[in-house]
């Protein structure tokens, strides 16, 4: 149960949707997750918490960060878009890469597979990864393998 | 207890702080996640870490001289899946390669799971672990694995959280407690999280203290934070609090086995603090560990 309480826990922090799903109905845990009724409540009161909606909110802020540093002009060209998109792309990579330059090469592939971009997003996301794949390359001259 | 040391969390502008203020600094907590690359775990065995030879060749040149400690950020110890040894032998590789950490420090967070993780920029976002029997006993093979691979002392820290968790079997004070009585490991009681964790409705602070084994305490973490969108966020963006010193002064002369006084910065807030103010935190620094030795002293007289 202490797996399952972690992993209800971690999926709660990472989307917002899942947190007022819960909070509307407390059912919307059974099937899902194995957990005691001692944790049911736990999860319960931390989506009724206050702190928990600005948990979610530091967890986007962190994921994005790499990809705002360095796909600035692509997310300003996606707009409205932005929200959706990169909601979709975290429920696809729920592991955020730990090296920026992958996280930041991951998201790019992504975006540049997904259908019907503006053509502007094209032109900007093109010119950006580029610049990620240089930046990752010149980052690891300078290392040797060690595990 | 010997005088605490005075130090620093080293990061890549740390070097300037050490080339202002050098003489004020006596050990440096080097992180090993900023040292490599990860390249995650579906990278080829043996393929997964890179280690970022400039920063550790600069690193070992501050660190000449004085002590050198581990702190980790992603072991993420209190997960409930087993131990992730490749990481472990990473930190392992990365304390070699500096010469043996003095000690070695994780968080007493959760990062990760089996399908899932919450981004970890120093620490910025644990998640709340629910203290009880079934963590401790999660915890006790895995701290002895990496104390044993380490081979030095290891320190647990107390975390920061926005949402406290209710109906915990035991609250955290008496976690670490349990951890340090079974041997298991020291505590690294971070001053400034107590206040995060006071300002989002956890336990107050004064309480927290009352409550923790201060026997325990091996090292102690200073820092700043500061208010973001209605909450108080462990940022590291400030230098510490004046409640927070007062805490210190009330309850660091009383830590008979601390050895370490460690400021935490995040160097992005580098040029916003400056460097002549960190150096006069260093100072003040030093008088708390003046006044934790003279204590200590007139506890041994009398």
């Amino acid at each position: 149960m202490q797996a399952d309480f972690q992993q209800a826990l971690a999926e709660l922090t990472a989307c917002p949707e899942h947190c007022r799903a819960l909070r509307a109905d407390a059912a919307w845990l059974s099937g899902r997750y194995t957990l005691s009724p001692r944790e049911t409540r736990q999860l319960l009161a931390l989506v009724r918490h206050d702190g928990m909606a600005h948990a979610c909110t530091l967890y986007r802020m962190n994921r994005l960060a790499p990809l705002a540093i360095n796909f600035e002009a692509t997310l300003a060209a996606l707009g409205g878009e932005l929200r959706a998109l990169m909601s979709a792309y975290w429920r696809e990579h729920a592991h955020g890469h730990p090296h920026f330059f992958i996280e930041s090469q991951r998201f790019g592939r992504w975006l540049q597979a997904r259908p019907a971009l503006a053509s502007g997003v094209h032109a900007a996301l093109a010119l950006e990864l580029a610049g990620v794949e240089a930046a990752l390359a010149a980052s690891l001259q300078d290392t040797e393998a060690i595990a | 207890m010997a005088r605490p040391s005075v130090g620093l969390l080293y990061n890549q502008t740390a070097p300037a702080l050490l080339a202002h203020a050098g003489g004020l600094v006596e050990h440096l907590t080097a992180m090993p996640d900023r040292l490599w690359f990860d390249f995650g775990r579906s990278a080829p065995r043996g393929q997964r870490f890179r280690a970022a030879r400039a920063p550790i060749a600069e690193l070992q040149a501050w660190a000449e001289g004085r002590v050198l400690a581990g702190h980790g950020l992603g072991m993420s110890l209190p997960s409930a899946m087993p131990l992730d040894e490749t990481l472990l032998h990473a930190v392992s590789a990365i304390d070699h390669a500096l010469g043996g950490f003095a000690w070695y420090s994780e968080h007493l967070n959760l990062f990760v799971t089996p399908n899932a993780s919450v981004p970890n920029a120093q620490a910025g976002l644990g998640l709340p672990l629910s203290y009880g029997e079934a963590a401790l006993a999660l915890l006790k093979p895995k701290l002895r694995r990496v104390a044993g691979a380490l081979g030095c002392r290891l320190l647990l820290e107390n975390g920061s959280f926005f949402t406290p968790l209710p109906e915990m079997e035991m609250h955290e004070p008496a976690f670490l407690n349990a951890l340090h009585e079974q041997g298991l490991c020291g505590t690294l009681l971070d001053l400034h999280n107590l206040l995060v964790n006071e300002r989002n409705g956890g336990m107050p602070a004064a309480r927290y203290l009352d409550l923790l084994d201060l026997d325990a305490v091996e090292e102690v973490h200073l820092a700043g934070g500061d208010d973001s969108l209605g909450f108080y966020a462990d940022s590291h963006s400030t230098l510490t609090p004046g409640v927070v010193w007062d805490w210190a002064y009330t309850v660091l002369p009383h830590c008979r086995r601390l050895r370490a006084i460690t400021f935490e910065y995040q160097e992005s807030y580098f040029d916003r603090i400056g460097v002549r103010a960190l150096a006069t935190e260093l100072e003040r620094m030093h008088a708390l560990a003046e006044a934790c030795a003279q204590q200590q002293e007139t506890a041994d007289a009398s």
